[in-house]
């Protein structure tokens, strides 16, 4: 299928990291819903190595389309299929993307609904699905993941968790103790002369308005645009509160899976082996079912492995009330860094 | 299955991703989402199989590699292993040329399977955790 480059009065070009997506958008309405998703990979990159292309218009799925299986990939939103050089993916509520990958284009139909937000949220997937797969054949590695970097350092921890256990909390109290960061959750990885580097995709950080109880040298965290209806945490531009610490990249030396204490302690460390560690980059990737496109990011999380001390990191409850605590958990992370 | 007596072909699957380590490999069974970590020689036996090998062929070169008798049980255990995760499958494919680590240094074949399996169905194409209440 051949996308014809036509660019209404609603096209518009953003920067993502090493890729620049064209979108042409078939709504006004549409691009302001995005405009929040698009913009917030707006750290500093060199001229981007790649260009696509994406039109974003209301319609259905052609009519000879054979509905994907999810064998590429399946989250809760979509159902992605790999046919040749296409990425097809069909969505809940029937957002259908084709993207063509030799092409470098893309077309995202939007069906009518009712639910109007839940047709944005599944447009933005469409978005998120195009761009891990572009920056992939680019050669970058997506890791959902926070970092820090100590005060005058060049090499950068992990911070591992899932959602809700406490990660931007613990890399909001380093950056008030005037470490680096390159994000709270989104990274990407690339070998570069035999060792992995790390590069910040995002100058933004999601982050809860009761952080301001804990921290209030942020200020106030909810006068920030929510981030989206399932939470209360805000997108926060990173340099309003933390001029200069979000840096381009860094060598990543360590990493800490922080799950919630089960005892009083305030801190716990476990030593992680080098398979616990790739175990839990690997979790921290999307990595699709799709053996040709898994391969090099599983190679790229077992080479980064290898260059990661690595520990599980229990924090107890309510630990950041108490400001010595600060300083406890600064020791143990840059103890963790060479 | 009677493995003693097996003259079948076994061929690692497609959709096992092998990815080498230090001197073993990490292999991830992109259907069952788990990952198995193999020492040199379990690693070794695996990449036998992916061109695709009998029983017999596999203690063969095991015994070239300085596998004696009294190693026969582990490997057969680690083929049996493989077969029970369903790493392997039959095949009719015609006999390879087995190559394979000529040189290795023979220890006894370790293949350990990971106590979690990755996401199955993902948060996002960025996000594969899964999300706990805010």
């Amino acid at each position: 299928m051949i996308f014809a480059p036509t660019l209404s009065q609603h096209a518009t070009a953003y920067l993502c990291g090493p890729v620049r997506l064209s979108l042409n958008f078939g709504e006004e309405s549409w691009h302001k819903a995005l405009n929040g998703l698009l913009s917030q990979y707006d750290a500093p990159w060199p001229e981007p190595s790649a260009d696509i292309f994406i039109a974003i218009e209301r319609g259905t799925p052609p009519h000879d389309f054979s509905k994907p299986a999810g064998n590429y990939l399946r989250s809760y939103r979509l159902h992605v299929d790999r046919q040749n050089s296409h990425l097809v993916s069909l969505s809940n509520v029937g957002v259908w993307m084709d993207f063509d990958e030799v092409e470098g284009r893309a077309k995202i139909l939007v069906p009518e609904s009712s639910d109007n937000e839940t047709v944005i949220e599944e447009i933005e997937q469409q978005l998120v699905l195009l761009l891990a797969r572009v920056w992939s054949n680019e050669g970058w590695t997506p890791l959902h993941a926070g970092s820090l970097i100590a005060p005058r350092g060049k090499n950068c921890l992990f911070v591992c968790a899932p959602s809700g256990v406490g990660k931007t909390t613990l890399i909001t109290s380093m950056l008030c103790r005037n470490w680096g960061t390159l994000g709270d959750d989104k990274v990407l990885l690339k070998n570069e002369n035999g060792a992995i580097h790390a590069r910040a995709l995002s100058g933004r950080v999601h982050l809860h308005p009761s952080l301001s109880d804990w921290f209030p040298e942020i200020g106030e965290i909810a006068k920030w645009p929510r981030y989206s209806r399932w939470t209360e945490k805000r997108m926060v531009k990173m340099e309003m509160i933390w001029p200069g610490q979000l840096l381009e990249g860094a060598t990543p030396a360590a990493l800490v899976q922080l799950e919630r204490a089960t005892r009083d302690e305030a801190f716990e460390v476990e030593p992680m082996s080098f398979g616990e560690t790739l175990h839990t980059l690997c979790r921290q990737i999307a990595i699709p079912s799709d053996a040709e496109v898994a391969k090099p990011l599983i190679a790229s999380a077992a080479a980064l492995s290898g260059q990661l001390r690595a520990a599980r990191l229990f924090v107890g409850n309510n630990v950041f009330a108490d400001a010595s605590n600060c300083l406890r958990l600064e020791k143990i992370l840059q103890e963790l860094l060479p | 299955m009677n493995l003693e007596t097996d003259a079948r072909r076994w061929k690692l699957r497609d959709d096992v991703v092998v990815t080498v380590v230090n001197e073993g490999a990490v292999m991830l069974d992109l259907e069952s989402k788990f990952f198995f970590s193999a020492n040199s020689t379990a690693w070794a036996i695996a990449e036998m199989f992916e061109a695709g090998a009998t029983r017999g062929e596999v203690h063969e070169i095991c015994a070239r590699w300085g596998a004696v008798n009294g190693d026969q049980l582990t490997i057969d255990e680690t083929i049996r292993q493989m077969i029970a995760e369903g790493l392997i499958k039959p095949t009719d494919a015609s006999r390879a040329s087995n190559q394979t680590g000529a040189a290795r240094k023979w220890i006894s074949p370790s293949l350990q399977k990971h106590r979690e399996p990755l996401q199955r169905i993902m948060v996002s194409a960025f996000d594969p955790g899964l999300p706990l209440a805010e």
